[in-house]
This record gives structure tokens, sequence and C-alpha cells, in this order.
């Protein structure tokens, strides 16, 4: 039963128990980190392989369709999957968290971040690795620190070390250090989320 | 001297409807009987409430061929809120 005459310390105990009960459920989440882990692991290591094969055989003027063909197909099936996770959760979604909103926009933007470091660093004629692991490790880090969950913000946060191990490591294996950057940073604590409890 | 608290806020299921939406963006109905546990037509007696006090905004739409009702706080609604929190305070701490 619900009754009008409160007291302030029943008043406050009310506003506290509504808020602390408001608990987005974040493991929906680690759905969109898992994609995208296994999707870019795939992808680095899937380049590594096109690299050593079409090296080989000495056929380095089909290195770069075959890179581009294997990055552009793989994106395009994870945003296709992601756009029907999306859509799922929308489905049975009840509420719609404030934080839930920086975050997407945080990864948009992220997103755009990434597309122009990688635009930059084809101009320069640099590597794009460290930028864009700098770009993950921003969004993973802040990603972890607002949801509250140590091992996405741990993850972030090792993106930054592979950042500056890309430096160290000769352009044979950058797609491996890749895969095992996005490992580290994404799929271990995507599972990691989607096991912990509510 | 004490301010006389908000009556509208002033309601055990009224000022727990009012909480929730302070700290969401929208919520829908269900999710509120479900926090709340209490019966439907007392929670749209309250939203009826708060909704012609202008604290809260409501929108219907459908949901799989079912009505589905959104809420979300206005501006004026947390406005009263954070004054009857402060009200709150004021009974607790007088100072």
């Amino acid at each position: 039963m619900y009754k009008n005459d409160l007291t302030p310390e029943e008043s406050f105990k009310i506003i506290g128990k509504a808020i602390s009960n408001f608990k987005t459920n974040y493991k929906e989440s680690a759905k969109i980190f898992l994609l995208w882990g296994w999707i870019l692991t795939l992808a680095c290591f899937a380049q590594f392989f096109i690299l050593k094969i079409l090296q080989s055989k000495e056929a380095y003027e089909q290195i770069g369709l075959f890179s581009i063909g294997n990055w552009v197909v793989l994106i395009l099936i994870g945003f296709i999957i992601q756009t029907l996770i999306v859509r799922k959760i929308n489905k049975q979604k009840k509420m719609y968290s404030y934080l839930e909103g920086y975050i997407k926009s945080l990864w948009m933007i992220a997103v755009v971040s990434i597309f122009v470091a990688f635009i930059i660093s084809i101009k320069l004629e640099i590597a794009p690795l460290p930028i864009i692991f700098l770009i993950a490790g921003m969004g993973t880090t802040t990603t972890g620190l607002l949801i509250r969950f140590k091992p996405l913000a741990i993850g972030g946060l090792t993106f930054f070390i592979f950042s500056i191990a890309t430096t160290f490591v000769s352009s044979e294996y950058l797609n491996l250090l890749a895969g095992a950057a996005i490992i580290c940073g994404h799929l271990i604590p995507g599972y990691l989320l989607k096991s912990a409890k509510e | 001297m004490y301010k006389e608290l908000d009556p509208l806020l002033h309601s055990q299921l009224r000022l727990a409807i009012v909480s929730m939406l302070v700290i969401s963006k929208r919520v829908e109905f269900t999710y509120i009987k479900e926090q709340t546990k209490a019966a439907s037509g007392n929670i749209s007696i309250q939203i009826k409430k708060l909704h012609e006090a202008g604290y809260v905004e409501v929108e219907k739409t459908f949901k799989n061929n079912y009505p589905k009702t959104m809420l979300s706080i206005t501006d004026k609604g947390v406005k009263a809120f954070e004054d009857y929190v402060n009200d709150l305070k004021k009974y607790i701490s007088p100072k």
C-alpha cells in the first residue's frame, strides 16, 4: 500500500531506492564489444595471412586489392550484424538512460576520428595503428569508467600500451599485434561483461 | 521556518516515479510498474496528476501492435524535484 504522509527520512529512502534500483543492463553492450572484437581480430589475422601468402607468391600488385577487400567486407558484415543486434535490443528496451546516450555519442565520434586518422596516415604515409589504438583506448577506457566496469577500463588501457608497442614491431607483424590488442582490449573484457553479475 | 513540501511529490508512489524519471531520459510505463509493484490503475492516476501539473510528459505509441506509454520528466518537473529535495534537507538538518 502506498501512503502519502511521509517523513523526510522516508522520502529520502524512496528516492535512494528508486535510484539504486535503476540500473541499465550493460550486459547488452557486451554483444557489441564481442561482435567488433571478433570482426576486427579476424580482419587483422586475415590481413596477416593475405600479406604472407601474396608476398611469398610475389603477387605484390594484388596486395592492395585483397587488403581493402578483407577490411571492407568484414566491416560491412559487422555493421549489418550490429544493426540487427541493436534492433533486437531496442525491441525489448523499457528505459533509456542518459548514460547510454553519452556512450553512443562517444563511439560515433570515435568511429569518425578513426576514419579521419586513417585518411591522414595514408596522406602522411605513416602507419595508422598507433593513432587508431589511441582512439580505441580512449573510447574503451571511458566506456569502462562510465559503466563502472573495471575490466573494460583496464582493457581500454591496454590499447595505450599496444599503441606504443606498434612503434617497436616490424610492419610484417603489425597485424598480429593489432589482433592481440583487440583480444585484450575488446574480446576479454567483452566476455567478462557478458558473464558479469547484474 | 519550514517550507511546506510540494504535495504533488510528497507521496510515496509519485515520488518513486519522479525519482526514476529524473535519472533517465525516457521510461516505459511497464518498467515503472515492475519497479514500484503498484497496480496499473494507481500508477495511471499518479501519472495523470504529474502530467496535469506539467511535471512529466506522456507519449503514447505502439510497439508490435501493442500500446506503449513512454514517460519523461519536464524541466518544470526537474526544478520541482530539486526544490523538494532541498526542502527535505532543511527538515533533516535545519540551519
